[in-house]
């Protein structure tokens, strides 16, 4: 089930009835309904990888205990280790294994060997692996650094594990925030329900009209990207860029409005990373709970930034490629993840890397100074060329890609494959960016005027818009679910 | 909350009017002699897509047909009568730019009459033909449109109530409601109506697969349809011409034309020469240059005719 089906906006609402007005006073019944509910959310897709979420939960959980159970640092790790090595094996299993057979195999074939293709998996990517998969690492990782008592109550943990508005495409919650809330009494709050309700509107808006209308372009773009000048190579991968955030921050938006109408909050994913004034600020703004995960279980055990430049460059370039890696089992995002460290490293070595941990652009003022606008135009064209990688299906469509925007500096009139007025798009485009450009400052609350005029236009202007970029013809499935 | 539900809808339905975003419906009925038609003398426009990609004027003239010109057929004068379904209708098109009107373009001194009407198959067409039997017999070339797929379903005539049904208060009343139908042509509903045909083919599931027929047995049952309906209702194949799509058509199907006498325009050859899209964006209907070339094997075939 997606959030943008017919199927959800039947199941959300009778989930929320059952939830606050049946169950209202039982958190245990609540934690089995949620449990229940987001079973049946999954297993809509394919209900025999419940299975796997299933098992991911049972290791965790009977991890966590075991842990707990010992002083022993040794027996300790080594249960930690059971839980990195279960889910790292059913990520190798499922994402990675053919990619590194696949690899083995062209490498032989480098040197002249042909080997056959006889010991690959066929097996189909089970929606959001990588998303539960970390998430129950983070619980065994949180209770081994003794951030986290372990619990005994395995059906809220299960719930934990499974809770469904953020299950296939994150945002990834630490154990120590999410869980917390699943063992506490959560009452119904009006407020949070409507804030709820707003961002699940603005992720609505952000998937089927700035996502969904602009992929059909993209998709042709990349598609023919060998008969195509500069100028629409440039258009498509620009595009690509406001699409994949369209798409992802979009469902982001959906699972925290979502998970705010069960008295859950959830941490924010997405912090207008289009207006960062470099890539370190960028990062912190991306994929937040992405970037948290690994700076807390791999950068900072690592050593992080204490040791030598050497050292810390060492592991900027581990976290990067590791991130990239977990995009998926392709030469693209390893690519892709080297790139943005590579991006990043002069960051770091200027010192510039948390300048603007706590700010965002034009902090104090309507409008931003010239070098804001030009540090903001700089990354998003850095980021935006990465994501030449991101976005093709091979390595060498990649290169192909960035050969022909080198070679080929000419303008051409795009035009859009289905017929529409092209400028009906760069209008939207403009305008979404202004638009977040006003709210920078709260990602979680788009509707924030505090005219009730204002907010009704907003509203309307919205709901409009969807209506007037709404293709029934478009794939609506989540960029992020092949990850 | 409710209350902005409410209001919102409300602005929504008022910036659909007033940018026109979505079409509007002729009232269509069905006549005394049992022939189903649009409601005279209408006005309205047709919107195709989303943003309105497709914007066009419709005008039913006095015979209940979308056209800039009165049927009067004359024995001096020569007529051509285009019957068919939406393709002919034309409802995609500005009427004053219509395929008739392209054909008269080209030959001088020639009424095109287009009985265009969504959803005619031959049984619509020959039926309606034979009604008006007075009135086409002063027509000198009368053209039909044939889909073999879907216009020879049935062997005889009988009103179509699925699209009747489209007359009901329920659907007026909804109708009334511009959001609802701009909500539904851009396909907002199109998931719910999947979900239900789901849920109720699951069913029909059994009933279907033994309704299922092959092929060859579908062309046959076809061809005994066309024969039954050209039986019922007459066809004159002196002034009667069949326009198809000869590569989407079965050979058997030709085949029997052929040897039979029916003639028929093939207009494949034409609309695959072209090098521009003949077709709209939205539809499979043929947009502009489409109808200058179907005008084209129109007028050159009549051409050929008159001076022989």
């Amino acid at each position: 089930m997606v959030f943008n089906s017919l199927e959800f906006f039947i199941f959300l609402p009778v989930v929320f009835i059952l939830y606050w007005f049946v169950f209202k006073n039982h958190l245990k019944a609540q934690n089995v309904l949620l449990l229940i509910a987001s079973y049946v959310f999954y297993g809509m897709w394919d209900w025999r990888f419940l299975s796997l979420i299933l098992l991911s939960t049972c290791v965790d959980y009977g991890v966590g205990l075991k842990i707990d159970a010992t002083t022993v640092a040794k027996q300790r790790k080594r249960w930690l280790w059971v839980s990195v090595i279960f889910n790292i094996g059913l990520l190798g299993c499922f994402k990675y294994y053919n990619f590194f057979v696949d690899s083995w195999i062209d490498m032989f074939s480098v040197f002249g060997y042909e080997l056959k293709s006889t010991w690959m998996l066929h097996v189909v990517l089970p929606v959001g692996i990588s998303f539960y998969t970390f998430q129950t690492m983070s619980y065994s990782f949180d209770v081994y650094y003794k951030k986290l008592k372990p619990t005994s109550d395995f059906l809220s943990f299960a719930a934990f594990v499974s809770f469904f508005p953020q299950l296939v495409a994150g945002p990834i919650e630490r154990a120590s925030n999410l869980m917390s809330q699943i063992f506490n009494k959560r009452t119904f709050n009006y407020n949070q329900m409507v804030s709820g309700l707003k961002l699940i509107l603005w992720g609505l808006f952000k998937k089927i009209v700035i996502a969904d209308a602009i992929g059909p372009i993209v998709d042709d773009i990349f598609a023919n990207y060998n008969s195509h000048s500069a100028s629409t190579l440039i258009l498509g991968v620009t595009l690509f860029s406001f699409q994949v955030y369209g798409d992802f921050s979009g469902y982001s938006d959906i699972a925290i409005g979502t998970s705010k109408l069960f008295g859950i909050e959830l941490m924010s994913n997405f912090k207008f990373p289009n207006f960062s004034r470099n890539v370190a600020e960028y990062w912190q703004r991306w994929h937040i709970s992405l970037s948290t995960w690994f700076r807390h279980y791999i950068y900072i055990p690592l050593g992080g930034s204490r040791g030598s430049t050497l050292k810390s460059i060492r592991n900027i370039c581990i976290i990067f490629l590791v991130s990239g890696f977990w995009h998926g089992a392709n030469w693209t995002f390893i690519f892709w993840g080297g790139f943005h460290a590579l991006a990043f490293i002069p960051v770091f070595l200027l010192g510039r890397n948390a300048v603007y941990k706590d700010t965002v652009i034009a902090q104090n003022s309507i409008f931003p100074s010239f070098t804001e606008l030009g540090q903001v135009l700089l990354t998003f064209v850095i980021v935006t060329f990465s994501r030449i990688f991101f976005r093709s299906a091979s390595i060498t469509e990649a290169f192909g890609f960035i050969h022909r925007l080198c070679t080929n500096f000419t303008y051409e009139t795009y035009l859009h494959p289905l017929g529409y007025r092209m400028m009906d798009y760069y209008i939207l485009i403009i305008l979404f960016v202004v638009y977040e450009y006003i709210i920078r400052k709260d990602e979680r609350s788009p509707f924030l005027f505090t005219s009730k005029v204002v907010r009704f236009i907003m509203y309307t202007i919205v709901v409009l818009a969807m209506l007037l970029f709404y293709d029934s013809n478009v794939d609506r499935s989540f960029i992020y679910f092949q990850f | 909350m409710l209350l902005y539900a409410v209001l919102i809808a409300l602005c929504l339905e008022v910036v659909i009017r007033l940018l026109h975003l979505t079409k509007d419906y002729p009232v269509r009925y069905v006549d005394e002699f049992g022939v189903e038609k649009w409601v005279p003398n209408q006005r309205g426009f047709a919107v195709t897509g989303i943003r309105r990609q497709h914007f066009s004027e419709y005008h039913i003239n006095n015979s209940g047909y979308n056209s800039y010109r009165e049927f009067h057929p004359t024995p001096d004068q020569v007529e051509i009568a285009l019957v068919g379904d939406s393709f002919i209708e034309g409802f995609h098109q500005q009427y004053t730019n219509s395929i008739g009107k392209k054909i008269e373009q080209r030959l001088k001194d020639v009424e095109v009459y287009e009985y265009g009407y969504a959803g005619y198959d031959f049984a619509d067409q020959l039926h309606m033909i034979n009604t008006y039997k007075e009135t086409f017999d002063l027509v000198d070339y009368v053209v039909l449109g044939l889909k073999f797929e879907n216009d020879l379903t049935r062997s005889s005539y009988t009103v179509v109530q699925d699209r009747m049904k489209l007359e009901t208060p329920l659907y007026k009343t909804l109708r009334q409601s511009k959001l609802l139908v701009y909500l539904q042509n851009v396909g907002t509903f199109d998931a719910a109506k999947s979900l239900l045909s789901k849920i109720t083919s699951v069913n029909n599931n059994n009933k279907a697969i033994s309704k299922r027929s092959s092929e060859t047995e579908l062309q046959d049952q076809y061809i005994i349809n066309f024969k039954r309906l050209v039986h019922t209702y007459g066809y004159d194949k002196q002034r009667f011409t069949l326009l198809l799509d000869a590569a989407q058509t079965p050979p058997i199907f030709l085949k029997y034309l052929e040897d039979n006498g029916f003639r028929y325009l093939d207009f494949s050859e034409p609309l695959q020469a072209s090098k521009t899209p003949t077709n709209l964006i939205y539809d499979m209907h043929w947009n502009n240059h489409g109808r200058t070339l179907i005008a084209e094997l129109v007028a050159d075939f009549v051409a050929e005719n008159i001076e022989k």
